[in-house]
């Protein structure tokens, strides 16, 4: 058995440096697919986050949960709902988006989405009301002030950033669901990994969840090091 | 034209605690106020209600000459208001001393230059490059002094600068103030101690009870 691990081990590192053309467009597929659901998803739930620690409006706790129990909805949750709103019988099964990429975006925004919303909340709920008192009184109007804000908070925000998109690239259920698992399409590191896995073919399972490993690892370190210059004072 | 500020039928309430009621307030530049009263009668929330900062719940605060569009409606850009323990940017002090210049659309060559006369005038050239978080409470309002005095403005609104300072620090402090008085900024200081700053101001105003009591002499205060 543990010679067996490690051929696996040592056929999926030759798959990986070999360049293989399948293995990499899975990666592809992934990065692709989730960077542009970070990309699409940040910005909107950062101002949500903000709009939500600095405004008091009726229904705010309420709404505050809602987004900490999103967080927490399972991925195949989200994909089953997502599955049933873009299948052809469902409401938005005219635009033909599913086992899409177009579609995994979706979901994977819908997945970032909350918790980028959480995470930037308790960022902005950190900084004192009087940067923005200070930005204010300086001659910033409320677009720069928010901007201001956010540059405090941004060691904050960049975490929220790395965590909302380790949830993402490595989440399977919605992806799966939506996307069908689609080789050369809609395949992505986590769906690849389950259907090889599912098949006993562990050399490709094993490279691809080196990838993710090793992409977990090089974020944190970037956020770390990033991270080290802003001391506590 | 000089920058006047006038306050009508203020008041200010927290549920359905009236914190303060004013008839009146004018303040135009050249003047400098004491304001002075008991913690928790409303100092701060009626220097940041008169700054633009903060909401009356009746009344109104007006500043002419009319400010520029780009700001809101509240706030004027000649009007700026210090907190009792100034909030500092994260980055440099010149970065911080940068920042309102920045805003209303300097040039880097004019920002460069007015930072570096802003630091010799608040003495902080030795810690130009330093991480401004790294400063001692006296430096930070220095900086705050300085950030605001960049700017020119035409009011200051002070809350407690001295409060948690060492003798040398507020004496530094007062300097400052005194120069910007002589530049004709109208300063009203808040206090509910005698300090070098607040013996540079000519009127005396005592927030008690919810009212606003103009030129009162406080023996006890300046005994």
């Amino acid at each position: 058995m543990q010679d067996n691990l490690f051929e696996t081990t040592a056929l999926a590192l030759q798959l990986l440096f070999s360049f293989d053309p399948d293995l990499w467009d899975i990666i592809g597929v992934s990065f692709r697919v989730s960077l542009t659901a970070i990309a699409i998803a940040t910005l909107p739930a950062a101002l949500v986050g903000f709009l939500l620690a600095m405004l008091d409006f009726k229904g705010r706790t309420a709404v505050i949960a809602i987004f900490n129990a999103l967080m927490a909805a399972p991925t195949v949750v989200v994909g089953l709902t997502l599955y049933l709103l873009l299948s052809r019988s469902g409401p938005f099964g005219d635009f033909h988006l599913l086992f899409t990429q177009p579609a995994m975006v979706i979901g994977q925004v819908a997945l970032a989405f909350p918790l980028l919303v959480c995470m930037s909340h308790s960022a902005f709920q950190a900084i004192d009301k009087r940067a923005w008192e200070t930005a204010r009184t300086l001659g910033a109007n409320c677009c720069m002030a928010v901007i201001t804000i956010m540059r405090e908070a941004r060691f904050a925000l960049l975490a929220a950033v790395v965590a909302a998109f380790g949830r993402i690239i490595s989440e399977v259920g919605c992806s799966m669901m939506i996307g069908g698992n689609i080789m050369g399409y809609t395949r992505n590191i986590p769906t690849a990994i389950a259907l090889e896995t599912s098949k006993g073919m562990f050399a490709q399972g094993i490279a691809l969840g080196l990838v993710l490993l090793l992409l977990a690892l090089l974020l944190n370190v970037t956020l770390v090091s990033v991270r080290g210059k802003g001391r506590l004072v | 034209m000089n920058l006047e500020l006038n306050a009508t039928n203020l008041i200010k309430r927290f549920g359905a605690r009236q914190l303060f009621s004013i008839d009146t307030l004018n303040l135009k530049e050249g003047d400098s106020i004491h304001l002075n009263g008991d913690n928790g009668v409303g100092k701060t929330t009626l220097m940041k209600v008169l700054a633009g900062l903060d909401k009356p719940c009746e009344g109104q605060v007006s500043v002419t000459p009319a400010k520029r569009k780009l700001w809101s409606s509240n706030l004027h850009p000649r009007v700026i208001y210090l907190h009792q323990s100034p909030y500092i940017f994260s980055g440099t002090v010149r970065e911080n001393l940068a920042y309102g210049l920045k805003l209303r659309g300097s040039s880097r060559q004019q920002t460069n230059d007015a930072v570096d006369k802003a630091l010799s005038w608040s003495r902080l050239e030795p810690l130009a490059h330093q991480q401004a978080y790294s400063l001692s409470g006296g430096e930070k309002q220095r900086l705050a002094l300085a950030r605001a005095w960049v700017l020119n403005p035409g009011l200051l609104f002070l809350d407690e600068p001295t409060a948690n300072l060492d003798k040398k620090s507020v004496q530094n402090v007062a300097e400052l103030v005194a120069d910007l008085q002589n530049c004709g900024t109208a300063i009203m200081v808040s206090s509910h101690q005698s300090n070098p700053v607040t013996e540079l101001c000519k009127q005396n105003m005592l927030l008690t009870g919810g009212q606003l009591k103009k030129n009162v002499v406080n023996e006890a205060l300046y005994a």
